[in-house]
């Protein structure tokens, strides 16, 4: 299913994604840069404010009543960390231009219109307005304090600042609500300018159809904007092993603690590499057959959840529970036994197999989805190959037992995060 | 078995059948398609606290019972549901909600094995002291994690100070109290009544041939008569218990629900109540409507907010929800807006640019197996059709969403209200 990439620029990529069974068609912009302190918050910003309005647009009220005419069009932005790097992502979606019922061309508007929130900005003197910039400052702002509110969520994000401490990967996705708050019309007009210039960009399709010069249409945007130092996407820094497991316990107002335990992993890289942490991963906290499930919850009743989950082009394994104070000591040897027993092989047959059948099982399904399609292919770029789910359900498939114990034996226990109730704690 | 056929000019179409046990089936084929999504659910939720079957004599049962049977039924005596379905691959999960459970997979690969799984355990029932004893620790857990979650405790709340007797007001998985009153007897009282063949539903959509799959589901279903079932709800009053209710949680902004109460004279609404409240939502709070950019531009709402028609068996209301540092503003302006609309009608080109959108909205819903499935069950549960979403957004006019809001009473609100513990 999957497509050519395309060269539209320098550094500059365009792929379809031929897939006739959907009623939609999704067309996405993906920038990627890299995580640095100065740059975090702006460019994060970056996407929502570019997504609220522009030039043709300049309020949001009027764009999202285009997009309703656009029979219900929908427009998304977000930011994530990939890996070392920063990916911002704007999408929009349509239905096919056979449903509308007044015979015009849907994807032909919905595609120039996500060009021009791209290209042409509501700006004004070299800076973007002050009351758009605002609006989404204050409601990141709310969105990085608000992660408090889901325990889950920030016990991880917890987690994660702690072990890279002073490296990229630990910066907040968002930034600090600091680096939010200095920013300005000038600064993020100047942020919006380096993406444009140096980010590694990549523009793909997912439907039944590309629209037609839609990759020409992208290749006259960067004609007028030099392109250079491009981002590098390729391998992050891998994550280094601790000298001593740190250990480190906060208070809040909550009824049930929370336990997160992160890991280093000697496997790192993308999926020519890292497929057996994949496997291991699952094999130790994945689906109900895994050892994490029915040892620490079905046998020992200590927790709702308790599951692993990688990040493998960093080389991080994360198991995350929700348990009682008096159970927290109980529940985290249990999980590092269950560990040594992996790194032993003494798991099953029965384990294994359940694993590698629900690891393919499920990336057969990737297709089903637009936006899984998508995004599939978005986190790809630090490939040499182009993989489709079904190629790496392949690879899969070709993992032993072996390749499961020597990436668990290559994991190893590096912070210990525990947030529990205030007055339990003694 | 009765069977019935029905297409749309969207190029979909599906089978509706029922058993001679009352089972009902909705099949969709999506040959294109590499995945299959299938439900096998019951009219059974946390609402039936009291009933009685065949005219018998009325049971009452502990809070939270309904949740507890979905987590037991992973159990039979052979094993678990959770280890068959790992020789298979599929994903496999559970969910009970107010009025309903319901028991899924989703697989790329041997449906009809995974079928056969689905269709064995929940007719299975397997309950023993010790087996129940066991889940009160893990379900324990489950109530603790959401006595922290502040986006559960706001609704809760909400429907607490909303309802005076009807059991919507009670949290789904119950209280560690009331589950330590469950035992195995009164599980099978309970999977007994509801999870009679004419009680329950079976929704599928996917990659899959759907004679082969009513023949297998035939074969597998155990003959039984269909049972009469009388639920037993206390008199609901029209007013509200209180308008406002608050709790202070380790949150970083306040955070609320806002609703209206509305009166219910049936069990379940029909798809033009659903379409036309859905359309008047969307007018009022939608990121198009004046109400949302004020909003926005004072600063009281963020994309946390979001609005809800909420309904079912005895109970419905009209929910926003969201965080906010002013929630009384918000909701004094949710108000105005509300009396505005009413005063001087809808905008006709809003109107009708949300239609376009929401209709829009209902052709994307049939590209994942998922939400196809996922509608069929609301089918199965208040006797719609598929396509009837589709049929009716061609038709509904202003004025019928203009009569819908008539049914907002200003006066018969609830605003819940979540704090933070400390200034942050």
């Amino acid at each position: 299913m999957s497509g050519k990439i395309l060269n539209l620029a320098n550094g500059v990529e365009g792929l379809f994604i031929k897939n006739e069974r959907f009623n939609t068609t999704l067309i996405s912009c993906n920038l990627y840069l890299p995580l640095n302190k100065d740059t975090v918050a702006p460019y994060a910003l970056l996407p929502f404010v570019l997504t609220s309005c522009s030039e043709k647009y300049p309020d949001f009220s009027r764009l999202n009543y285009k997009l309703n005419r656009l029979y219900g069009a929908r427009l998304d932005a977000s930011t994530e960390k990939y890996g070392d790097y920063q990916l911002l992502k704007m999408t929009i979606s349509v239905i096919n231009d056979r449903f509308c019922l007044d015979g015009e061309s849907l994807i032909n508007q919905a595609t120039e219109l996500l060009l021009g929130l791209i290209f042409e900005p509501r700006v004004e003197n070299g800076a973007f307005f002050a009351e758009d910039i605002n609006r989404e400052k204050r409601k990141a702002i709310e969105h990085i304090k608000g992660e408090f509110s889901e325990k889950r969520i920030y016990a991880k994000n917890r987690l994660i600042e702690e072990m890279y401490k002073n490296e990229r990967y630990g910066l907040h996705k968002c930034g600090t609500v600091e680096d939010v708050e200095k920013i300005t019309g000038e600064s993020l007009f100047k942020a919006w300018q380096t993406a444009l210039s140096h980010a590694f960009v990549r523009f793909q399709v997912v439907g039944a159809a590309l629209p037609p010069e839609l990759f020409e249409n992208i290749s006259a945007k960067f004609s007028g904007i030099t392109r250079a130092d491009i981002t590098l996407c390729k391998n992050s820094s891998p994550t280094a092993a601790a000298d001593k497991p740190q250990e480190i316990t906060e208070l809040a107002d909550v009824t049930q603690g929370k336990l997160v335990m992160g890991f280093s992993s000697e496997i790192c890289g993308n999926d020519d590499v890292s497929l057996p942490l994949l496997v291991m991963c699952d094999i130790f906290g994945g689906g109900p057959y895994s050892r994490l499930f029915t040892n620490v919850r079905e046998k020992m009743s200590l927790c709702y959840y308790c599951s692993a989950s990688s990040v493998r082009q960093k080389g991080l394994l994360t198991v995350e529970s929700g348990v009682e104070t008096q159970n927290a000591k109980k529940a985290e040897e249990e999980i590092l036994k269950q560990l040594d027993e992996v790194k032993k092989g003494n798991f099953t047959d029965f384990e294994f197999e359940s694993s590698i059948k629900s690891i393919c099982d499920s990336l057969k399904g990737y297709n089903d989805s637009l936006s899984t399609t998508d995004l599939w292919y978005a986190i790809k770029v630090n490939n040499d190959n182009l993989y489709s789910p079904t190629d790496i359900a392949e690879k899969v498939l070709k993992i032993t037992r072996e390749d499961v114990i020597t990436a668990a034996n290559g994991i190893e226990l590096h912070t210990v995060y525990k947030l529990l109730p205030k007055e339990e704690k003694k | 078995m009765k069977k019935e056929f029905f297409e749309s000019d969207i190029g979909e179409s599906y089978v509706k059948a029922e058993l001679s046990s009352g089972l009902k089936i909705f099949i969709l084929e999506k040959p294109q398609y590499t995945t299959s999504y299938a439900i096998f659910g019951t009219k059974y939720g946390s609402i039936d606290t009291a009933f009685s079957a065949n005219g018998g004599e009325k049971v009452s049962v502990p809070e939270g019972i309904a949740h507890f049977l979905e987590h037991k039924l992973f159990e039979s005596e052979d094993g678990d549901a959770f280890s068959k379905y790992a020789k298979t691959g599929a994903y496999a999960n559970a969910f009970t909600s107010f009025d309903k459970t319901c028991y899924l997979f989703s697989c790329a690969d041997k449906f009809y094995e995974n079928l056969d799984i689905l269709l064995t355990f929940v007719q299975s029932p397997y309950f023993t002291e010790q087996t129940v004893q066991k889940e009160q620790g893990i379900i324990g857990q489950e109530i603790k994690m959401y006595e922290d979650s502040p986006a559960w405790r706001v609704m809760f709340n909400m429907l607490m100070a909303m309802y005076h007797n009807h059991p919507v007001r009670i949290d789904i998985a119950g209280t560690t109290d009331s589950i330590s009153k469950i035992d195995a007897e009164l599980l099978y009282k309970c999977y007994n009544t509801f999870y009679s063949p004419s009680n329950m539903f079976i929704c599928i959509a996917g990659n899959i041939d759907a004679d082969k799959v009513l023949k297998v589901i035939e074969e597998k279903i155990k003959p039984q008569e269909p049972l009469e079932i009388t639920r037993f709800f206390e008199q609901e009053p029209e007013t509200v218990v209180k308008p406002y209710t608050e709790q202070k949680l380790a949150v970083a902004q306040p955070m609320f629900c806002f609703g209206f109460k509305e009166k219910t004279e049936k069990p379940q609404r029909s798809v033009k109540e659903k379409i036309c409240s859905a359309l008047l939502l969307e007018i009022i709070a939608s990121d198009s409507s004046p109400l949302y950019k004020q909003l926005t531009n004072d600063g009281l709402i963020n994309d946390e907010f979001s609005s809800e028609y909420f309904s079912g068996n005895g109970y419905c209301a009209t929910i926003f929800e969201g965080e906010s540092k002013n929630p009384a503003a918000v909701a004094e302006a949710i108000k105005n807006e509300v009396k505005r609309l009413k005063a001087e009608g809808i905008d006709k080109k809003l109107f009708s640019a949300i239609r376009c959108g929401m209709y829009g909205n209902a052709i994307r819903l049939f590209d994942s197996v998922e939400g196809i499935a996922m509608q069929l069950v609301d089918c199965a549960m208040n006797g719609s059709g598929l396509f009837d979403e589709l049929k009716y957004l061609k038709s509904v006019t202003k004025e019928d969403v203009e009569r819908r809001l008539e049914l907002l009473d200003c006066e018969n609100t609830v605003l819940s209200v979540i704090n933070p513990m400390e200034e942050i």
